[in-house]
């Protein structure tokens, strides 16, 4: 069950791959959109959300997620989640994240998919 | 500002020279993403509209209060800023010029109010009418865009609060059905503060199982929090239900937002005491449907024992010339404990046994197959009557646990003679009827099988069955029936007045006379201990 919130980040050919551990949250979500407007502002447009150790994200964590991808939406750019917990898959879902972000089985499936 | 260029040109014309870039302006306020956002872009079109102005930017929440910068130039006086610092500003638009600075308050949709304070090129000529027109439908645009803008981010407020809410119904139904399905590994209180914990967007959760003052279990999320007890504010919500003994209270701590924590509402009450009644009914389910695989395991086991057991006890007495013997077992439940049997000796003698083992149920008749076995076993030799007692005290000691003993009454009958050799282990005592209607009471012998191991001596008597005359066995199942006022066939009509009055043809006629007539006694009550009982005549 997810433990408090840590996350890793990497450029892999100028686009980021950010991997979260833990509750998806408001401590989540602001170190996730930390994350991205750091490399966002470099000129990072396209951008892998690897969620294979957060089982659970909340609504709070989401408006991050959902910020991101407008922000990327407004300069063409593309999110795609990963590894997700079929749970947490459901939730995104419904909240329409996938109307706008994509989904791949793990990050080397998304990066063939930009 | 007027152009050097075409000094000839009208007021119009230089305003409609400008519509197409004021449009082009307004498209791009449009896209804006927020209030820093639509200030910069402001700006942009503002120096494009009049080139080479200084332009500042501020921004403050209400009608009154700080100035926040948004876009800033370094030229602009930093007196006119400290001039509108504490002005409060009540109509929708101010527009006025101050020593050449243009100042513009534009309140916005949302009550916040937006500050312009442009400045002409140094050494330039002041703003002309036709710059303020311009920038007035510029800020009209801007009022405009910003509505737009609000009015999205309401919308998307609205769907996002809507999904949340479609959200929580799901997952409070597919919660359900989760906790229902659950391996009996896993917990489904684990799983329902997690949910309950995501979908109320609690920081925190925890469940405490209790027994009383102890807690049995603690389980928090994320996993590693640590709840201080001490210091719990008002910022928390609790549902909790008792079942089996154990108290279980589940609890969440500061819902957040993205300003920070906020109170719990009323709906994050309603999920958590639905999440926590899922789990209170999953429990019972579970606990009833163990008990259920229970009482089909037992069944079944009583099922294989029961037919054990038919095949332990005889289906026919053997026949002995000169006598007229039938015995007859009727189990309370469908695996007894009491035994009998008639066994035909090496020597032409019948060894006559009846017992009753304390108990009922599968152990009850696990003792009594023991019995069978080793009753076979030693009767196949020469054991005089005390010693084969003492033997099975010791083997059934040694097989059965402290609350399990057997009684018995053992008797050998040589044919010829009608003599019969008698022992009581512990049984209620058997009867022997004269021909003169007298009753010989039979019960020397020892202590029950099984319960002690200490040698203690068995002793055996000797009797002779004349011709006419009659012997009875029984079971306590037969002098103990209860009727439904829990009155004792025994008290009501002792069994050796039935055997003294009652006159049969035979043997299976007697027992099937005592039978009815403790039916007839009993009437609806349930039989509440095995019937075993054998008569024998000598003819």
């Amino acid at each position: 069950m997810d433990q408090e919130f840590t996350l890793t980040s990497e450029l892999r050919d100028n686009r980021l791959v950010i991997a979260t551990n833990g509750y998806v949250n408001n401590v989540g979500g602001e170190a996730i959109a930390a994350e991205f407007d750091k490399h966002f502002e470099n000129g990072v447009k396209e951008v892998v959300i690897n969620l294979a150790g957060s089982k659970v994200v909340n609504s709070i964590g989401m408006s991050f997620l959902l910020e991101i991808l407008e922000k990327l939406q407004d300069s063409d750019g593309k999110l795609i989640f990963t590894n997700l917990d079929p749970a947490v898959d459901k939730m995104l879902t419904i909240m329409g994240i996938f109307n706008l972000a994509g989904k791949a089985g793990d990050v080397d499936e998304a990066m063939n998919s930009f | 500002m007027k152009s050097q260029a075409d000094p000839d040109n009208s007021f119009t014309d230089r305003i409609s020279s400008r519509i197409e870039h004021l449009q082009e302006g307004f498209r791009k306020l449009s896209r804006s993403a927020g209030v820093a956002d639509i200030a910069k872009r402001f700006a942009e079109t503002a120096r494009e509209t009049l080139p080479g102005a200084a332009i500042d930017i501020v921004h403050r929440a209400g009608s009154s209060g700080e100035w926040t910068p948004l876009v800033e130039s370094g030229s602009v006086p930093v007196a006119v800023l400290k001039n509108i610092a504490g002005e409060k500003f009540t109509v929708p638009c101010t527009i006025r010029q101050e020593k050449g600075v243009l100042l513009i308050v534009q309140r916005l949709a949302d009550k916040s109010h937006l500050g312009l304070i442009l400045v002409p090129p140094k050494g330039g000529p002041a703003f002309s009418e036709a710059d303020v027109m311009s920038l007035r439908l510029l800020v009209q645009y801007l009022d405009n865009a910003y509505q737009d803008l609000v009015f999205r981010k309401n919308e998307k407020g609205l769907v996002f609060s809507l999904n949340h809410r479609i959200l929580q119904l799901n997952s409070l139904i597919e919660t359900g059905i989760e906790v229902a399905k659950l391996d009996h590994n896993e917990s489904p209180h684990h799983l329902a503060i997690v949910r309950a914990a995501s979908l109320t967007n609690a920081a925190r959760g925890v469940v405490t199982v209790s027994s009383g003052k102890d807690i049995v279990e603690e389980f928090t999320f994320p996993v590693g929090t640590v709840v201080d007890r001490t210091s719990r504010d008002m910022n928390s919500i609790v549902a909790s239900f008792s079942f089996l003994n154990n108290t279980y209270s589940f609890e969440l701590f500061d819902k957040e937002s993205r300003a920070g924590v906020t109170p719990f509402e009323e709906t994050d009450h309603l999920l958590l005491d639905a999440l926590a009644k899922q789990v209170h009914a999953s429990l019972e389910n579970r606990y009833l449907h163990e008990q259920a695989l229970e009482k089909q395991r037992i069944e079944q086991e009583m099922s294989v024992a029961a037919s054990i057991q038919q095949k332990i006890l005889p289906v026919g007495l053997p026949e002995i010339p000169g006598y007229d013997l039938f015995g007859t077992n009727i189990p309370s439940k469908s695996v007894g404990g009491d035994y009998y049997n008639c066994v035909p000796l090496h020597d032409g003698r019948f060894a006559i046994i009846i017992a009753d083992v304390a108990g009922k149920g599968v152990p009850a008749a696990l003792l009594v197959s023991s019995l069978h076995a080793y009753l076979s076993a030693y009767l196949e030799g020469s054991f005089a009557m005390t010693r084969l007692a003492a033997r099975l005290n010791k083997v059934l000691y040694n097989d059965s646990t402290a609350d399990k003993f057997v009684t018995a009454f053992f008797t050998i009958l040589t044919p010829e003679t009608g003599e019969l050799e008698c022992l009581s282990a512990g049984h209620n005592p058997s009867y022997l009827l004269r021909n003169d209607n007298s009753i010989v009471e039979l019960h020397t012998g020892g202590l029950p099988l099984g319960t002690i191991d200490m040698d203690l001596p068995y002793k055996s008597e000797r009797v002779t069955l004349e011709k006419g005359e009659k012997l009875f066995l029984y079971t306590d199942g037969v002098t103990e029936a209860e009727n439904e006022d829990h009155v004792l066939y025994e008290q009501d009509y002792p069994v050796t007045d039935f055997l003294k009055t009652h006159v049969a043809e035979s043997s299976e006629g007697f027992i099937g006379d005592l039978i009815a007539d403790i039916r007839k006694f009993t009437k609806s009550a349930p039989q509440n201990d095995d019937i075993t009982a054998i008569f024998l005549r000598r003819l």
